[in-house]
């Protein structure tokens, strides 16, 4: 229960994120593991570089327990005003973000504090 | 399937910047509390301080009781001092970054250590907090603000200690477990609180100490005793109080331009553009320099008020200078306090309050734990905040017999609830009219392309 329910309000914040620029598709997939998951979220918005950086920034900001533990619980509570990226970021173990030919992909990997990313895997799409 | 191997999340050079950052910050706030303390004692003599201090852990700290008039101001700098020392401690053994968060509850506490905060009465909140944490399998440092600001309960501490009429042993032992079973619900308590207002009340721990406060009064008011009301509000203070927010100002500017340089204007003007919705950490956003400076205005705006409105310039007023001045490295800057600093002037002037009293002018000063509504939806709306927030924190000190020190993070929480309640449903209801376009064209061709 207590892992679900932070994995649907971290998709609730990202796909918040999302639906902030009005995206005509969105594409939210969930890979879980043992050791982690991995979620991919793609949306058919175009996005310039310096805002894939932001993104990027806000996804890998420095691990902040003491903001993660309070803050942190309002990720994908709060659908109101911007989506906030470093509720997730604070929260994750990775995010990555791409061009794809018609929008943006963005890759976030999870796991628990015994999380061995050396295990971590996701299915491969090829 | 595909194996990733996850690089670190942060490039070392940024840890090399955030570590010069970190020893400046902690180097910094150790010298201001040092500072303090040694004035308080320079200025009352050791032996007179020591004895305050003394004289302050076991003398009743609900709202209002100002160390200043009760033991002196020497003894409630170093009471403060002592404090903000333990904040400190605790976040130092906690490997936690002194950052916008961790600055403003350690400058809260200390401000709050002028007229409520003693060491007796925060360490069983710690403790509470600490249990809480472990219980629920978490660190210490995840929960670590919340035990910072939680220490707004400490005055049910030292009531319990003190002000149920029994005798000195089991009275301890009362307070001992009264204040660890405060700080253990306090957790779940801010987590929920925090939803209700969204962020938009920057004292979310006002809030949810002033909930919990409401429970504790009313069980130990059942329990019989009869809690005195009055307390103390010193109304002639020293010049020496009088110019001790200067100090405060002039360290914090200093400090920010030797940090940053010229860079803090650039600094200073991604602050003013920020709306200040928790969490907004000022020092990670900008720079340790601009957030200092930002500190440093605000507080200067808060002296500016209190000298205009001729309102004394005691221990709680400089607790809430001291207060803004920690919010303003997360949250708070000259663009969003000023429109709500301005309807709680106009709800005192129309209801004819003497904005010089204590109520409105602690009222006007922690009115800018409502700063994000005025930086998120504009200057009306937070000058509608301020004037609604003047109106309630001068009932809601009542409601829990001055227990929670932060009454105006009660009043500030329970205001941004409406007004955010309101907002949001007009804003969830009513489309903007380009959007509604733009899908039934969508709509339109879908129909089309079939």
């Amino acid at each position: 229960m207590k892992r679900k329910e932070f994995i649907l309000h971290l998709i609730g914040e990202i796909a918040h994120f999302i639906l902030d620029s009005d995206p005509m598709r969105m594409v939210i997939s969930l890979h879980q593991e043992e050791d982690g998951l991995h979620l991919a979220i793609f949306d058919d918005t175009e996005r310039t570089d310096e805002e894939l950086e932001k993104i990027r920034t806000a996804l890998n900001n420095a691990q902040r327990p003491e903001l993660a533990g309070y803050y942190g619980s309002m990720a994908g509570y709060d659908m109101f005003g911007t989506a906030r990226l470093n509720l997730v970021g604070w929260q994750i173990k990775r995010g990555d973000v791409s061009r794809t030919d018609s929008g943006t992909n963005i890759d976030l990997w999870f796991g628990g504090d015994r999380f061995d990313p050396g295990r971590f895997s996701i299915p491969d799409e090829g | 399937m595909v194996s990733f191997r996850l690089p670190q999340k942060r490039p070392v050079e940024g840890v090399f910047l955030i570590k010069n950052e970190q020893r400046f910050l902690f180097v910094l706030v150790w010298g201001m509390i040092a500072g303090w303390a040694l004035a308080g004692l320079a200025v009352q003599g050791p032996f007179e301080a020591v004895r305050g201090v003394a004289e302050l852990q076991l003398h009743p700290a609900r709202l209002i009781n100002d160390f200043t008039l009760i033991a002196g101001d020497g003894a409630a700098m170093v009471n403060a001092a002592l404090v903000a020392a333990l904040g400190l401690l605790l976040v130092r053994a906690n490997g936690i970054r002194l950052s916008g968060p961790t600055v403003a509850a350690v400058f809260t506490m200390m401000g709050f250590g002028l007229f409520g905060k003693t060491p007796f009465n925060v360490l069983p909140i710690f403790l509470g907090v600490y249990l809480s944490a472990r219980f629920m399998g978490k660190r210490f440092g995840e929960y670590i603000l919340m035990a910072l600001f939680g220490t707004a309960l400490g005055p049910l501490v030292t009531l319990l200690a003190v002000e149920t009429g029994l005798p000195f042993v089991p009275a301890l032992a009362l307070a001992a477990g009264g204040g660890i079973l405060t700080g253990f619900v306090l957790p779940p308590v801010a987590i929920t609180m925090l939803r209700l207002h969204q962020g938009y009340n920057l004292y979310n721990i006002g809030l949810t100490s002033g909930f919990v406060a409401l429970f504790a009064s009313a069980l130990v008011l059942a329990g019989g005793p009869v809690l005195e009301t009055g307390g103390f509000w010193n109304t002639d203070p020293s010049s020496f109080l009088g110019f001790l927010p200067l100090s405060i100002i002039v360290v914090l500017f200093a400090a920010g331009w030797i940090s940053g340089g010229k860079a803090v204007f650039r600094g200073l003007f991604r602050i003013f553009s920020q709306p200040g919705r928790l969490p907004s950490d000022y020092i990670e956003l900008t720079s340790a320099g601009a957030a200092l400076v930002n500190m440093s205005l605000t507080t200067a705006m808060a002296w500016g008020y209190v000298l205009l409105v001729g309102a004394p310039v005691n221990g709680p007023v400089i607790g809430g200078m001291l207060t803004i001045a920690g919010f303003s490295a997360f949250g708070k800057h000259p663009r969003n306090i000023l429109p709500v600093l301005a309807g709680v002037v106009a709800a005192g002037l129309l209801f004819r309050k003497d904005l010089s009293a204590p109520g409105p002018v602690l009222g006007a000063l922690f009115s800018t734990t409502l700063a994000p509504i005025a930086g998120e939806f504009g200057i009306p709306a937070g000058f509608i905040a301020g004037f609604i927030h003047l109106t309630m924190v001068l009932q809601t000190g009542g409601w829990h017999s001055g227990i929670s020190l932060y009454n105006n993070g009660l009043a500030g929480g329970l205001t941004a609830t409406i007004i955010i309640a309101v907002i949001e449903w007009y804003r969830s209801n009513k489309e903007p009219r380009k959007k509604r376009e733009r899908h039934s064209k969508h709509e339109e061709s879908q129909e089309g392309s079939v």
